[in-house]
């Protein structure tokens, strides 16, 4: 019965850091993902025209915005856990939660980054003839933000909702 | 990695490239230019002039415009995950220098002259290695199926000396060829370029068997496989005027293209016609399938664009040696 009961004890803190290790991983994988394919085009445009750097900087560092977001909401699940700041370890059900409230920004996180990679690199084909379009290449790729935000929103709500167990 | 993401860095680049091409401003003034000299002045200004500049005599617009298309040919073939992309186009040349040493060798067999003079370099398959394999005989090691042609085409030869059938023997082996790397790379959009194309073949080849009063059974043999087109049922269209055959084929998308086209009074004009509309199609028909940002056909788009423009400055400069300027303007392709 110890045993079961220690076990219990130690599986909360143990999903709010899987839970944080989703966050992470995923959104941070998504990242690094779309902003390689967002870099292949750069290295593309900049081979005939190196002067195009800096246009093709701001598109390919867009898609890296998603795995800040994991990194913000896995600090957010440790800390709610416990396991940042020497407060007290969360139990099983609250562990739980945090690992589940990580869930949002891992799973968006990871797709919209792929897709905004695949949309700055198709902004950067359309830079590399109409450098003047730089604003409105700018904005279609920042629409599949739009989603990476929604997602980082409700993990922080879920967070910030379970942390008032 | 999908083969479209594999394509990321190639499409940019290609885009990039792009602004290389020419634009209308400067093929207006080189219509507009008084003489060769004039016209060539205006190709310094442009990416030809480092091509240009490599030919010795000024004039030698031939030499710098095939070391331009061989420099491109070459740049591509640098980074595209496919290099088969670029193969596909520089096919044309190899049958044409394969064309060049067959007639070169029967010419010689009956103490005529060589024309090697007439080979280009654009082929994918070296031209030294070529010229050592046909002399030899040893056509076992020829790629794209001439280890096979070669041979059959020979053996026709001593039979009946009939070089056309050579040449059609040959051009059926070009457009099989094509397909086959076409089909071996399985991307759609060049696929689908390659089977128009050789129905667009089929129909300009119709159209000039008509004007030479061919029926269905005679014209058959001249039209290739592999098309969108039955070629059989292409062939019974012979017997009909060129007005219906648009109806005939509409379920295809040269149906379209061919109703475009007007009747003309004379069969050079049509044929005229129709080989331009033909070519534009086939550019507007890649354009749209590289829309969708990182595709391989960007690759193909550009090298079909370049070859058009290459035709396109070659016309002018041909036109400047006294020949009418108008006409010349009717028969410039749409680059894009």
């Amino acid at each position: 019965m110890d045993v079961l009961s220690a076990m219990t004890q130690q599986l909360g803190p143990v999903l709010a850091v899987l839970g944080a290790a989703l966050a992470v991983g995923f959104a941070g994988s998504g990242s690094a993902w779309g902003i390689g394919l967002a870099n292949e085009a750069a290295a593309g445009i900049m081979t005939e025209d190196p002067k195009k750097f800096g246009y093709a900087l701001v598109l390919l560092a867009l898609p890296g915005t998603q795995g800040i977001y994991g990194l913000l909401v896995a600090v957010l699940a440790l800390q709610n856990a416990g396991l940042l700041g020497g407060g007290e370890l969360c139990g099983l059900w609250k562990g739980l939660g945090i690992g589940l409230s990580c869930l949002p920004i891992a799973i968006v996180g990871f797709y919209s980054a792929i897709w905004q990679g695949k949309s700055s690199a198709a902004s950067i084909l359309m830079i590399s003839k109409r450098p003047e379009e730089i604003g409105k290449a700018v904005i279609l790729p920042a629409m599949c933000e739009t989603y990476a935000v929604f997602g980082l929103l409700v993990s922080i709500l879920m967070l910030t909702g379970i942390g008032k167990f | 990695m999908s083969r479209q993401e594999a394509y990321g860095y190639s499409s940019a680049r290609i885009r990039a490239m792009e602004l290389r091409l020419l634009d209308a401003a400067a093929i207006q003034r080189m219509l507009d230019a008084e003489d060769i000299q004039a016209a060539l002045k205006v190709l310094e200004e442009t990416s030809y002039s480092a091509s240009l500049a490599a030919q010795s005599g000024g004039t030698n617009y031939e030499k710098a415009l095939e070391a331009d298309l061989l420099a491109t040919y070459e740049e591509i073939s640098s980074f595209v995950p496919d290099k088969e992309l670029v193969t596909i186009l520089r096919l044309q040349y190899d049958f044409h220098n394969v064309k060049v040493m067959l007639k070169s060798a029967f010419n010689k067999k009956e103490g005529g002259k060589e024309r090697l003079d007439l080979l280009t370099s654009l082929a994918a398959y070296p031209v030294d290695e070529l010229i050592s394999k046909i002399e030899t005989e040893e056509y076992a090691l020829l790629p794209f199926g001439l280890s096979v042609l070669v041979p059959k085409a020979v053996a026709l030869w001593e039979q009946n000396h009939d070089i056309l059938e050579i040449e059609r023997l040959l051009d059926k082996g070009l457009f099989a060829a094509m397909l086959q790397l076409a089909e071996g790379l399985g991307i759609r959009g060049v696929i689908s370029w390659v089977r128009t194309k050789i129905d667009g073949e089929n129909i300009r080849s119709l159209l000039r068997l008509k004007r030479f009063g061919y029926d269905a059974a005679r014209a058959l043999p001249f039209l290739y496989d592999g098309g969108y087109i039955d070629a059989q049922q292409l062939s019974a269209l012979i017997a009909e005027p060129f007005e219906s055959w648009s109806r005939a084929v509409i379920f295809s998308d040269l149906g379209a293209v061919l109703g475009s086209i007007e009747a003309s009074n004379s069969f050079a004009d049509l044929i005229l016609d129709l080989e331009k509309a033909l070519d534009e199609f086939n550019t507007e028909q890649l354009k749209k399938s590289c829309q969708g940002a990182p595709a391989a056909e960007n690759v193909l788009a550009y090298l079909v664009r370049k070859e058009t423009e290459i035709k396109n400055i070659r016309m002018i400069l041909v036109s400047k040696d006294g020949n009418d300027n108008t006409q010349v303007r009717r028969l410039l392709r749409y680059a894009g």
